[in-house]
């Protein structure tokens, strides 16, 4: 039996739950670093409103619990996968090589960043000539460039490539 | 008379040169992402909000609404042509859209969505144009508790109506709110939330990184998921014969355009229900009411105008709160609320006399972005056929880098784009077990105003929650506040009809 058959719609309900759950509580214990409390005299403590909201949240979690026990809601007799194998390489890949992305964004700068990015998504999932993923690993930055940093002015990170960008930002600015 | 000065006026700026060539791109854009499966209005709306930073207010609306425009008309392309809806809005539209390019006619099913698109939308913006100007007039007699309690509403209409499970919807509200909440108190001016002290949470979530989030990164997982990559398309054939036939089909659809016209625009002033919804009811009531009901499923176009007729009224119904109230109609509207805060404008009635030229720039391009929407889409359809044979894998990498550029550029912080992976993850996982993201994106954008409204109102009664049910002293926030509580606890008789209906039955 793979892991994905194993994780069934069922599990990962209650476990999402408890999960939210137990993020409701830290809210609540991270909110009582303020005042959490309010009444006529004095105004309402900083900590209040997120204190009682995830309070709130806690107990929207434990109905949840309570309707998975009792079996009231649809998930909770729900013995399929949450995700299918095949659908879970598409996303695990996915969502990998995004955090990879952000990662290198800030080390990398994010033009340089990009290239690996698209030319990595697009070899790994479509059936593109090496020629059309090259272009357009180069040809998406380009555009990303001039759009952000010619007609927006807004600057992207750019890391440790930065000083390769001077001679381009000496021709746009001169 | 006054109110067809101000529509003139705004035509006028709407014809303005940057306004109508963003107009027609706007429409260009909304087509094409509606046209796309896996993003509709919303995705669009939330992924192009932060390229308008650098266009004036106006040019910025005109833009963004003509993209929710264009998305309604696109959502069918897509529906009729892969079975996939393009958009949540468009899910009606498969149900007689595919089986009528299945059964070889395609083009009617395509016409039938333009044209019902185009009348659903005119009928609407005639309505807006008729209802926005009293409404936002009484709406000016608004206080801090009146705001409050409308906000109030806004967050019940989606547990009253939104037909999701009850403790997951109220859970989005709140986590919505809660994140709203984080950053320096707006009172007292401490820190709250600040997560491992990374200064990063100091400014607070900007709610463009929770939108783009769940409908940019959440919204691609869900659809490579559904997807994994691939298109299935129909056979089309585009020939004028082919537009003349289909427009003869339409005869028998004049009901089914009543209908999904004005059933749409009042489902889509409702903050809770929106475009989605309003289709569905359309569908469904023109279905019932039709001599024909039985050919419903089999492709008939009555069954393509009556939705798409309905998405497109409902989304203009859906600005009218925004505009008027301050209240988004829509987790669209909600998004576009949020980037009139970010354009330094205050949402609600005062936009109405202080900048009426951005108001009524808005209501006079939403009838020259219907006209050139149609125009567009049918023009068009083979580019949009061309489009949607790209495969998904090529697609998705490129919306992924609009959404970390997106993300990044509000705040130029790398810990948004963080955030925005963060959410998009877990807003892929929550909605696959059928917890509504909408609301959480509509508690973020409301968070803050609807906090400012409560301490401001508990400033003026010493502190009394009193303030919002006390019927001699603000009789207008105590009705709507009776509405809420009704909206939260009907859910819970929903059971007990049901029983009393089988009971009922029994007997």
């Amino acid at each position: 039996m793979s892991v994905t058959n194993k994780i069934t719609v069922k599990r990962a309900e209650i476990a999402v739950a408890v999960i939210l759950a137990l993020c409701s509580i830290a809210l609540m214990i991270k909110s009582a670093e303020n005042r959490i409390t309010w009444n006529a005299e004095e105004n309402m403590g900083a900590g209040f409103l997120p204190f009682y909201l995830s309070l709130g949240m806690l107990i929207c979690t434990v109905l949840t619990i309570i309707k998975f026990v009792l079996k009231r809601s649809p998930q909770s007799k729900d013995d399929s996968p949450f995700i299918e194998a095949e659908a879970f390489k598409y996303i695990a890949v996915t969502i990998i090589s995004l955090v990879i992305l952000v990662l290198a964004i800030g080390y990398l700068g994010i033009y340089f960043s990009l290239i690996f990015f698209l030319a990595f998504y697009l070899r790994y999932f479509s059936s593109k000539s090496i020629l059309f993923i090259s272009v357009f690993s180069l040809i998406t930055p380009v555009l990303t460039f001039l759009f952000f940093e010619w007609l927006l002015k807004i600057p992207l990170p750019q890391g440790i490539s930065e000083p390769l960008f001077y001679p381009v930002y000496d021709f746009m600015y001169s | 008379m006054d109110v067809f000065i101000l529509l003139l006026e705004g035509i006028f700026v709407s014809f303005e040169p940057l306004n109508l060539g963003l107009l027609i791109f706007g429409c260009l854009i909304g087509l094409f992402v509606g046209a796309m499966p896996g993003l509709g209005s919303v995705n669009g709306v939330a992924i192009l909000i932060p390229i308008t930073f650098i266009i004036p207010p106006t040019a910025a609306i005109i833009f963004l609404a003509a993209v929710y425009y264009g998305a309604m008309y696109g959502g069918a392309i897509s529906s009729v042509m892969l079975g996939i809806p393009g958009a949540s809005t468009a899910v009606a539209t498969v149900f007689d859209g595919r089986p009528l390019a299945v059964k070889g006619e395609a083009m009617t099913a395509l016409t039938a969505a333009a044209v019902g698109s185009f009348v659903g939308g005119t009928v609407s913006v005639i309505l807006f144009t008729l209802f926005a100007p009293p409404l936002a007039e009484v709406a000016l007699r608004f206080n801090a508790p009146e705001t409050f309690a409308l906000m109030v509403m806004a967050f019940a209409t989606f547990v009253g109506l939104g037909g999701d499970d009850v403790p997951k919807t109220i859970f989005s509200i709140l986590i919505g709110l809660a994140l709203s909440t984080i950053g320096l108190d707006l009172i007292t001016g401490k820190p709250r939330l600040i997560f491992f002290n990374i200064p990063g949470f100091l400014h607070g979530i900007n709610f463009l990184v929770l939108a783009i989030g769940i409908y940019g990164i959440g919204e691609m997982l869900w659809t490579l998921e559904e997807t994994k990559g691939k298109v299935q398309m129909s056979k089309l054939s585009v020939n004028m014969k082919e537009v003349g036939r289909a427009f003869g089909a339409l005869k028998k659809t004049i009901m089914a355009m009543n209908i999904g016209s004005f059933l749409g625009f009042f489902v889509g002033i409702l903050p809770a229900a929106g475009a989605t919804p309003a289709s569905l009811m359309s569908y469904g009531i023109t279905k019932q009411l039709s001599k024909n009901s039985k050919e419903f499923g089999s492709g008939v176009p009555a069954g393509v105008v009556a939705p798409e007729c309905a998405n497109n009224s409902a989304s203009t119904g859906s600005m009218l709160p925004m505009l008027t109230l301050g209240i988004p109609g829509s987790p669209t509207t909600a998004i576009l609320l949020g980037g009139m805060i970010l354009w330094g404008l205050t949402p609600g009635p005062l936009l109405f006399t202080q900048e009426p030229e951005f108001v009524w720039g808005l209501i006079g391009s939403l009838y020259i972005a219907n006209f050139f929407t149609l125009v567009l889409n049918i023009a068009l359809i083979p580019a949009f056929l061309m489009v949607l044979r790209i495969p998904f894998a090529i697609l998705a990498p490129v919306i992924f880098v609009l959404c970390v550029t997106g993300g990044y550029a509000p705040t130029q912080s790398l810990h948004d784009v963080w955030l925005m992976l963060l959410f998009g993850f877990a807003g892929y996982i929550l909605r696959k077990l059928d917890y509504p993201v909408a609301p959480a994106v509509l508690s973020i954008v409301l968070g803050p105003l609807a906090e400012k409204a409560l301490r401001q109102s508990l400033i003026l009664s010493d502190g009394s929650m009193g303030i919002f049910f006390d019927m001699a002293e603000k009789p207008i926030a105590a009705i709507i506040m009776y509405i809420a509580i009704v909206l939260l606890i009907m859910p819970a008789f929903g059971p007990l009809y049901r029983k009393y209906i089988k009971k009922k039955q029994t007997t």
